[in-house]
């Protein structure tokens, strides 16, 4: 922790407040924040331009084809994306980890083994897999998450399991061992602390990803479920109309963009602090 | 060496048996191709021959037997959407057009990539390093279908450089190429910067230096060459992703690949024609893999024990 | 380049003079632009009545291009029937010939193409009026065709929307399959050139057409483009001449000065579904807990939808309110005064909705209040997922509990035909068809498993109208099932629409086409070329 003022100082300020102000702040404070009912249509309002475009400032970032309210909207949406890359991610992180951890420990037949396994998540293409389970059991939240955590859990195994495989050999593991740990007490008191550092880094670089995934599939038809107004499928409703109502799917992509360049921004100065060597992508 | 080559091999044979399984029964349990292929008004009778004469009333293990035994010979039956063709006759007839727009992809983002990774690197921490990341940063931060659209209205519609969409030569690849590449040149520029950083840090840079050796030819001749091969091993990851990123590229743009052609046939429920672009996926993603694998073990030795 | 550019017509157009000595005609090629097909074959029996082929093929009866009655531009010159509509007798035209020499059209080469259309393998849309149908060839050009049951509707079999296109023999005995697979003799005035999975496919023009007319423009290539938006900007930036645009984006194109031109005649009923109410008594499968099932419910849904909204959001403004889905004018049992009624009986009328679910109890006496609606991605209804929102916004605005649904056509398809599609659900955009097969097909048993509605009244209607040959009875027959129908808000009838694309004025000048196919276009022969 000696390390934390240093970092406080170079905090980077301006992602920070970009992601408070687009995704945490609203996330939080939807209900009272939002200006309208996110679901509500007011068929009247149809299509309305934002303030400044020629609308007006009830509708401030101007309505969709139902006239529902796009700032109401992207602020709920805010809801989703947070829920959805903390969800996913932790579990991906979770199993990657794990299994990770067994594989670099354990090492021979159970490393390999899981190895495979990470070969196999990579080599089907996770876009493909998502939309044959999506004809089986119909869009849904479990299923954007179990894309998730399919897509991301591999990155994170290949990542610890490189570093346990390092880490086993060191002397502080090895007196640990003499001294009569148990392999469990091992990995938890003195393997996994080392590894955490790149595991949150990893965490946070990959919120930006799992967000523009969920855009994507919501892009094929199988994203969250409407009428939930996730950001992907915002943008993905919009795009049709992307040149006479060019603001249905420009502010939610802009709310994506802005999140997605401040989380990198803000997980690359994490990297340089807490595991400058790491190299994951 | 030989051994080496030997393992992966084989590992890579498991991976492949264990993807047929995974593919069979997932795109059996999509539904039936029936469902897809008849009208709204199909009878029971309509529904019931052509389930017969399509094979899908056979036992789910007889019809594993008989796709696993055909597609050991590279035979993964008939197209049921495509009639009149076979589906490894469709994915071939597909497959050029997504090989191309890949490796323009992969052409674009290396020569962005690797100039920018390189120079942040060199200049690092200055107003290059930090705009060089960003303009890397912005291709992870478009969905890739939406950037594309944007791509296409500005170029092709307003400013008319390009044509909108569909097949033909360069100028109809470079938007969705674009679309496609910029996703990766994040991830590869900073890939680059990290092992140039490396690098540039070794006495054996230092010491090029101290003996006067000119700065360009420290940086490109001594580094790069030496930070090359982590840019290398990411062709690998590089591969799976363009081929992922195709189905939605090429969907925007009506390029007639087999990213366009999975999520027809998906779509569709067209087994034979889902079975055999998936299997191609992963023999091609875990190919590059294999390859890059053996390249790594030639340049450095020490991966072949490990 | 630019110039290079300018040059080279004008270079190719003097050697062109130098090399023939005529004067050159400008060789015009007209790109059209369509959302994929559900099937890309040649063999047409192999789609659900895929019109792409529609350029080259041809059936035995044709239609006229602004009545869009039964004509002989098609391959039969006249027709008769016998006394009970159980034998039909088709004239061939003499002149008639396929293309790439193949040969006249004879009765053989009907006989022939009955038979793959009847196949195993068969997916062709309404198909069960060619059931157990007996061609037979009584000279080289007269052909029979002797049905199981009477059928007055039988022509459909062969027009526009119809379910047999006429291939040739001679091709089939010299090439098999194969050669259809490569390139299909037709019969039309645009002959077959190439298809390229995925892309589309080409025809080209027929010099000296037997019909006497030929194309007025040299080439005519079908490009297929899943996305909307890229269709818009084919169109925009002058890529493609016509093109087929949902309507939500058919303003943004006509504001940039290009053209709509609509069918002659409506071309297409929509309309969601209460799909499950299979009201005949002793029907076991019958899911007792649907809201719907209560006849009160299914008006207070009616109530809650405001029509002209949904005409507003959904059809850019242009379409008609529908009083009974499957009704129209053109065909039998048409009932003017339910269109008069409609007002009355389903106008938008909050408070009566209320009113209606308060007296059945909704939502306490009803243990699975919910209402499923339907998003679907269909390719040629882009329209669907708005739509159910929708309709989730009309509903919910009456007080109904709502979700939405989603799921793609072919998994629906598998529901309906396990009669478990238990959801408020839009349907593909019904194309006008004889008021026999849209009634069989969605409100009657006999268009089992994939209807949605059944009831006795219905039934016994039903089982008198299969097998009368009386004209005047089988209207009043049909009149008395879609009266049936609108008393019992069997279905949410919504809009009837017309076919429509959108040309660049500066290369297309004009195209009738009457909405008799399943996209509602045809007639490509027929498409004037600006000059």
């Amino acid at each position: 922790m000696a390390n934390t003022p240093r970092f406080l100082g170079r905090l980077p300020i301006l992602p920070i407040a970009v992601l408070m102000l687009v995704l945490v702040m609203p996330a939080l404070l939807a209900d009272v924040i939002a200006p309208h009912d996110p679901f509500k249509a007011y068929l009247r309002n149809r299509l309305q331009p934002p303030l400044f475009f020629g609308g007006t400032a009830e509708f401030i970032l101007g309505t969709d084809r139902l006239g529902r309210d796009i700032l109401s909207r992207i602020m709920h949406g805010a809801r989703y994306a947070l829920v959805i890359s903390l969800v996913g991610i932790i579990l991906g992180a979770i199993v990657g980890t794990v299994l990770g951890l067994i594989a670099g420990y354990v090492r021979g037949v159970v490393d390999a083994l899981i190895m495979r396994v990470v070969d196999i998540t990579f080599a089907l293409p996770s876009i493909l897999l998502a939309l044959a389970l999506a004809s089986v059991s119909g869009p849904s939240f479990q299923l954007v998450i179990l894309v998730v955590v399919f897509v991301i859990w591999g990155f994170f195994a290949r990542q610890v399991r490189a570093e346990t495989l390092i880490l086993r050999e060191r002397d502080f593991v090895a007196r640990a061992r003499v001294a009569g740990a148990s392999d469990i007490r091992i990995l938890r008191k003195y393997i996994l602390p080392n590894i955490i550092n790149t595991i949150v880094v990893l965490a946070t670089l990959q919120i930006g990803v799992v967000i523009v995934l969920e855009a994507t599939l919501s892009f094929l038809g199988i994203g969250i479920p409407r009428p939930i107004p996730a950001w992907g499928l915002l943008v993905a409703d919009g795009r049709q109309l992307i040149v006479s109502s060019w603001w249905i799917s420009f502010f939610p992509g802009m709310a994506i963009l802005l999140t997605v360049l401040s989380v990198n921004m803000l997980g690359d100065s994490l990297r340089d602090w807490l595991d400058p060597k790491l190299r994951q992508v | 060496m030989l051994r080496f080559i030997f393992t992966r091999l084989s590992h890579m044979l498991i991976a492949l048996f264990v993807i047929t399984v995974i593919v069979f029964s997932l795109s059996h349990l999509t539904g039936s191709p029936i469902d897809a292929l008849l009208p709204d008004d199909a009878t029971q009778q309509q529904i019931d021959s052509l389930t017969e004469h399509l094979g899908l009333d056979r036992p789910y293990y007889v019809q594993y037997l008989t796709f696993l035994q055909n597609a050991a010979v590279g035979d993964f039956g008939d197209s049921t959407k495509w009639k009149g063709n076979t589906a490894a006759a469709v994915v071939l007839e597909r497959l050029p057009a997504t090989l191309k727009l890949g490796g323009l992809a992969v052409l674009i983002s290396v020569v962005v990539a690797i100039p920018l990774g390189v120079l942040s690197a060199v200049w690092r921490g200055s107003v290059f390093d930090r705009m060089a990341g960003v303009i890397a940063l912005l291709g992870q931060s478009f969905p890739a279908f939406w950037l594309g659209i944007i791509l296409m209205w500005i170029f092709a519609v307003m400013l008319g450089w390009f044509p909108t969409s569909g097949y033909g030569g360069l100028s109809y690849m470079i938007l969705p190429a674009i679309a496609m590449a910029w996703f990766q040149i994040a991830a590869l520029t900073r890939l680059t910067r990290s092992a140039m950083l490396e690098v540039l840090d070794t006495e054996y840079v230092k010491l090029a230096r101290v003996k006067g050796v000119n700065e360009r030819s420290v940086i490109w001749k001594h580094a790069f060459r030496n930070a090359a091969i982590v840019p290398v091993t990411y062709f690998g990851v590089l591969a799976g992703s363009l081929l992922t990123g195709s189905v939605v590229v090429e969907t925007v743009f009506a390029w007639p690949g087999t990213g366009l052609l999975a999520i027809d046939a998906i779509r569709g429920r067209d087994f034979p024609v889902v079975q055999s672009v998936v299997m191609f996926f992963a023999v091609f993603y875990l190919l590059a893999n294999f390859l890059v694998d053996v390249l790594y073990a030639v340049v450095d030795p020490r991966i072949r024990f490990s | 380049m630019f110039t290079l550019k300018l040059i080279t017509p004008a270079v190719l157009g003097s050697f062109l003079i130098a090399a023939v000595g005529t004067v050159p005609v400008q060789a015009q090629t007209i790109e059209m632009v369509m959302s994929p097909p559900a099937v890309e074959t040649n063999r047409y029996w192999n789609t659900p009545g895929d019109f792409a082929l529609g350029p080259s093929m041809q059936g035995l009866v044709g239609h006229d291009p602004v009545t869009g009655a039964y004509d002989n531009s098609g391959l039969a010159e006249s027709w008769s029937h016998n006394d009970d509509f159980t034998v039909w007798t088709f004239k061939l035209k003499p002149e008639a010939e396929f293309h790439f020499g193949w040969g006249a059209v004879t009765a053989a080469d009907v006989v022939h193409s009955l038979a793959l259309h009847t196949g195993p393998d068969t997916t062709l849309n309404g198909i069960s009026q060619l059931e157990g149908a007996v061609a037979e060839a009584i000279d080289d050009h007269t052909v029979t065709f002797t049905l199981p049951a009477p059928q007055v509707d039988f022509l459909f079999v062969h027009g526009g929307r119809g379910s047999l296109v006429i291939y040739s023999k001679a091709q089939f005995d010299k090439e098999g399959l194969e050669g259809y697979d490569a390139k299909p003799a037709g019969t039309a005035n645009l002959q077959y050139v190439e298809r390229n999975i995925g892309q589309g496919l080409t025809f080209e023009k027929v010099e000296n057409h037997w019909s006497g007319q030929d194309a007025q423009y040299d080439r005519l290539e079908l490009n297929f483009v899943a996305e909307p938006a890229t269709t818009l900007a084919q169109l925009l930036s002058k890529e493609a001449d016509i093109v087929i645009l949902p309507r939500e984006l058919q303003g943004d194109a006509l504001g940039a000065g290009f053209k709509a031109i609509p069918s002659t005649n409506a071309s297409n009923q929509t309309t969601m579904l209460f799909n499950g109410t299979f009201l005949l008594p002793g029907y076991d499968g019958l899911d007792e807990t649907l809201p719907w099932l209560d006849i009160r419910i299914r008006e207070a849904i009616n109530r809650s939808i405001d029509r002209q909204a949904v005409i507003d959001v959904l059809y850019d403004g242009r379409a008609e309110i529908l009083p009974v889905f499957g009704m129209d004018p053109r065909h039998e049992g048409y009932v003017p005064e339910l269109a008069e009624r409609f007002e009355a009986a389903y106008g938008y009328d909050l408070e009566k909705a209320q009113a209606l679910m308060a007296e059945a109890g909704y939502p306490e006496s009803f243990s699975n209040p919910v209402i499923p609606i339907l998003s679907s991605t269909l390719a040629g209804n882009p329209e669907f997922p708005a739509m159910a929102e929708l309709m989730q916004v009309f509903l919910d605005e009456a007080g109904f509990q709502t979700e939405i649904v989603e799921m793609d056509w072919a998994s629906l398809g598998g529901l309906r035909s396990a009669r478990e599609a238990k959801m408020f659900h839009p349907m593909r955009n019904l194309p006008v068809k004889p008021s026999a097969v849209g009634i069989r097909n969605y409100y009657s048993a006999t268009g089992g498993p994939r209807n949605n509605y059944e009831d006795e009244v219905i039934e016994g209607l039903m089982e008198k109208y299969m097998v009368s040959i009386d004209v005047d009875e089988r209207n009043e027959l049909a009149g008395a099932i879609f009266t049936r129908v609108f008393e019992q808000y069997a279905v949410a009838p919504l809009a009837s629409i017309s076919a429509e694309v959108i040309v660049n004025p500066e290369t297309v000048s004009a195209w009738t086409f009457p909405g008799t196919t399943s996209v509602g276009v045809s007639h490509f022969g027929s498409i004037v070329p600006a000059n």
